[in-house]
This record gives C-alpha cells, structure tokens and sequence, in this order.
C-alpha cells in the first residue's frame, strides 16, 4: 500500500502512532500527530514516558511488552485538556515493534482520539450520578420526615391524652354543681328575688356552656382515635330536624331571629346515628344563630341531594358570612374565623370539625358558600336507607 | 544537587466524593461547584520538595484522577498499574462513600504491592449536611494502617498538608 495512503487513514481515523528503540526513545513519529503534540517533531529522540504523562510509573510494563511477558498495554478514555480548549478523550495502545527477523526492536504507541464518543459516555455518566445524587437526598429527606411524623404522632398522641384527661376532670365538678344550681333555681331551698334569680342564671349559662366544651373536647378526641361508633338507622330525617328546632327555638327567640323549615313531601328515611345527627345539625343551626344578627333570618330545607342516594338539610343565615381567606380552614379543629372574633361569637372552633368528622362516617358530605355580609349557607347529606323507619311499638 | 523522581499517585472513590475538586484544589489552586462526571483517567502533574531522611527530594506527583462510576471497574486495573501511592477520598455527607474504601485498597494493593495509602474525608465545609463522623473514617483508616485527613477541596482544609504527606511517605 501506498504509504501515503496509510498517513491518510490514519489521519482521517485520527490515529497518531511513535515507534521507539527497545530504550523507548523515540524513532519515528505519523499519523494524526497534532492530537498529541503541537510540535510532533520534537519528539524525535526523546524517551516516550517523557512525552506521554499516562505511561510515568508503567516504564515496567513497557519492559514487559518489549520481553514478550506483556502482549500490550492499553490504557481507554485518558482525558486531556488542552490550553484553549475543552476535554479531549484518548484510547492508547503500546504493542512489541517487531524487525524482520521478528525480535522485538522497540514499542510502537499508538493514541486515537474519541473525544466525540467519550463527551457522549461523560453526559451519560454525568445524568446518572446526579440522579443517584437527587435519589440518596431524596431518601435522605424521607427518613427526615418519617421521623418528623413520628415526633408529630407522638406529640399529638400526648394532646389527645391531655384533652381527653382535662375534659373528663372538667366535666366531673360540673355535674353537682349544676345539680345544685337547678335545685336552687326551682325554689327548692328558699325563695329567690329577681337579683338572685338573674346571676343563678348567668351561672347555669356559664355551665352549660362548661359542659358543651368538655363534650366537644371529648368527642374530638374520641375522633381522632377512631372510638366514635354510629347506630345507624332508618331515620326520618324531617322529624330529627323539627327537634332541633324545637330545642333552638328559645335562643332564637331570644334573638329574635325568624326560622323556616321548608321540606320536600314524602322524603324517604336517611340512615344516621339519630344522636350524632342531632349533633351535626345542632351545630350548625347553633352557629347560623350565633353568627346572625339580631332579628335576622334562618332558613332550614330538606330534600333530595344531586347525589344519588342521599338526603341533603341545608342552613341558610343571613349572618356576617366567612371571609376568604378564613374559608379553607373552617373545617380545622380550635380555628376561630376573624368573623367569630369580630362578632364576639362563643365558641372553641369545635363544632364544624365535630361535624365534619361525624358527616364523613356516615359517608355523607359537608360543605358551605359564604359572601362575607351576605350570610352563608350550609349543606349536609345523610345516606338514604333502603329499609322504612321502624314503627315505634304503641 | 536535589534528586528528582517521578511517582505516580491514584485517587480512588466513589463517584461525586470531590476527586477531581482535590487534585484542582492542590495542583491548580482552584474550586468550582459545578459537578462534572470524570470518566477515565485524567492525569495531571504536581511537583513538590518533600524531606527525606538526610536531604530533600524534588517530586513530581503524576496524579491520576479516576472515574468513580461503577462502568470504570473493569478497566481500573489498568489504570492502576505502576502506582507508588493512592489517595482514597469519602465524602462526609454520603456515609456510603466509606463502604468501598476496603475494597478500593485492596485491588490497589494487589496490583501495586508496595503503594501507600492516605485517606481523605472530604466536604468538612458542608457541616449542617454531615452523617459521616470523622471517627468512622479513622477506624477504617486504622485498618488500612494509613492516615487520614479531613479535607475541604472547597475552602481548600487539608489538602495540600494530605499531598505533602504522601509524598513523604513515597519518598521514605
């Protein structure tokens, strides 16, 4: 073959080679040399591990080679990087150079420039070892938040005890002491004049209140740890609404808040627990009154949800309404809407979560629209039974 | 006239400890945060005078900075070849990086006999994200019978007194 050929595949290949005496200087030099040297012909006697970083320290493996022990030596993905310019990737192979009579008469070292495929292995390498680095973090900010959640259950396990134990001891003293506030209300042990009578009043009011709180607290507790258990039953639900009302009726009238009850006919039963039923709408028609002003308007409807298979009662006030940013955390246990605050409205921001909770169980929803100034309006459904309500025995 | 001699020096590791950053940090005097994968080998060069018994010696360190990704196993070998000596770097905030360190001395050890080890727990700088105590890595320097420093090629702690005492001890 034409030598000139020869220099031009190599060339085009980019493949520069060296042949060296068996003392490694350098003898002669072709190829694609400018990918190792800017002045190739400098090379010329010079020791090879002189010129080549990559082989200081492997003069004995060289010495291998040329003996016959080591058939070559070869070294992949030598990175370089040249002034001015970016990383450079090299394979280099150092073979025996064999004379006629094929004695090893020195080393031929041959450098072939894969830059364009060892960017390629780099990138990949590179997107690997970052996706490993983001994955360990990852795992690491895992194992930081199950230990955070842990701390959190057990910090939330200590309040459930600590409410539950405060609202049990609270309601203990009450019990007398209502007991005692009703015997002395009824006259029981003496007469009482209109003063007495008034601040016995205040302090039955206070009571009762008392007494709310401790069995909200209590039911909130009972919540969280899963111990609320419904009786469900057929239910009609128009008469479970018609006795809230009645129980209301007094506060209402006291605020002199006009109530409608607007029921479509024949409505089948619901499937509820009648006590916590009571509760729920309880809770809300006791806000719609506290949050109206007074003299204003409640209106309270029953019919058919969209929904298939479900009862819904709604409660519409013509109260201060819930601001927007208050809206998402009604539903949270202990929060106080400004309007709660503004209106002087009692209260531990218990009632709607009760509710809420209580709905959830009996697979029903709960939700409201509020325009602040413009009253809001809450909704309940309850299951529809598939059984009628049982007859009570004469 | 002070004698010359060239050693070659590995650093071995797993990938992302800060191989590449340490032999900038001694050889260049330079930092960069941005993470860029070394696949290979990338040889650079350092010469420092370090005593020996009764005189000095000028070293020329050939330092050659390996991949650390597992692809480079098979060839590691090869590139190990004719080291005098290997600097096994950890990163502080990857406990893991620690496991391999055995491992790494003994396939050194295997094809270089006689190389010297040193050990580098790197990233000291990063305190807050820390999960690997430096007593840890002095254990398992205990058991490799090399030394151990803690090192920032950020901030640059350590790393030229880890290279100065390799180089004592390949010229010991």
């Amino acid at each position: 073959m034409d030598p000139a050929i020869g220099q031009l595949i190599l060339q085009d290949r980019k493949i520069a080679y060296a042949i060296t005496d068996r003392h490694l200087a350098v003898v002669e030099v072709g190829g694609a040399m400018s990918i190792v040297s800017d002045d190739p012909g400098a090379w010329l006697g010079r020791l090879l591990p002189e010129l080549v970083p990559e082989l200081v320290g492997s003069e004995d493996a060289l010495a291998d080679v040329l003996a016959g022990r080591l058939p070559c030596l070869e070294l992949s993905w030598a990175s370089r990087e040249p002034a001015g310019s970016g990383a450079t990737y090299l394979t280099m192979v150092d073979l025996p150079y064999r004379d006629q009579q094929g004695r090893a008469a020195g080393i031929i070292h041959m450098v072939q420039d894969v830059t364009d495929a060892g960017l390629m292995v780099r990138q990949l390498a590179q997107n690997r070892n970052e996706l490993r680095l983001l994955r360990d973090r990852l795992a690491q900010q895992n194992l930081e938040l199950a230990a955070a959640n842990a701390e959190l259950r057990r910090l939330d396990e200590i309040k459930s005890t600590f409410i539950s134990v405060a609202a049990h001891e609270l309601r203990t003293p009450l019990a007398p002491l209502r007991g005692y506030l009703e015997v002395l209300l009824d006259e029981e042990i003496g007469h009482l004049n209109d003063e007495q009578r008034e601040y016995l009043a205040v302090v039955q009011e206070s009571a009762r209140r008392l007494v709310a709180l401790a069995s909200n607290l209590l039911d909130v507790t009972r919540i969280e740890a899963g111990r609320v258990e419904l009786v469900l039953r057929p239910t009609d639900l128009l008469a479970l609404v018609e006795t809230v009302l009645a129980e209301y009726g007094p506060q209402l009238e006291a605020r002199s808040q006009h109530l409608t009850l607007c029921a479509s006919p024949d409505l089948p039963p619901a499937l509820c627990d009648e006590m916590r039923a009571l509760q729920i709408i309880g809770n809300l028609l006791s806000n719609a009154s506290k949050y109206t002003p007074q003299g204003g308007a409640i209106r309270v409807s029953l019919a058919l949800a969209e929904e298939e298979g479900f009862l819904q009662v709604s409660l519409a006030d013509s109260g201060v309404g819930v601001p927007a940013e208050d809206q998402p955390n009604l539903f949270t246990p202990f929060f106080r809407a400004r309007s709660a605050i503004l209106t002087r409205a009692g209260g531990a921001g218990l009632g709607l979560s009760i509710a809420r909770s209580l709905v959830e169980q009996h697979g029903g929803r709960i939700w409201f629209a509020s325009e602040p100034g413009q009253g809001s309006t809450f909704h309940v459904t309850f299951p529809i039974a598939d059984r009628p309500v049982p007859s009570v025995p004469a | 006239m002070m004698t010359t001699i060239s050693k070659k020096v590995c650093l071995l590791g797993d990938f992302a400890v800060g191989k590449t950053s340490l032999v900038r940090r001694f050889v260049y005097d330079l930092f960069s945060d941005k993470y860029i994968s070394t696949i290979g080998v990338k040889v650079s060069r350092k010469t420092v005078v370090v005593p020996r018994t009764h005189d000095l010696v000028e070293l020329a360190m050939m330092l050659w900075d390996l991949g650390g990704s597992e692809e480079f196993d098979q060839m590691r070998a090869s590139y190990l070849r004719g080291a005098s000596g290997a600097v096994l770097v950890c990163d502080l905030t990857r406990p893991d990086t620690l496991d391999s360190f055995l491992e790494y001395a003994d396939e050194l050890l295997r094809v270089c006999p006689g190389a010297r080890l040193i050990l580098a727990a790197n990233k000291c700088d990063l305190t807050g994200q820390q999960r690997l105590a430096p007593a840890e890595v002095e254990a398992v320097a205990g058991e490799l019978n090399a030394p151990f420093y803690v090192t920032s090629a950020r901030i640059g702690e350590e790393v030229e007194a880890l290279f100065r005492h390799l180089g004592r001890l390949l010229v010991e």
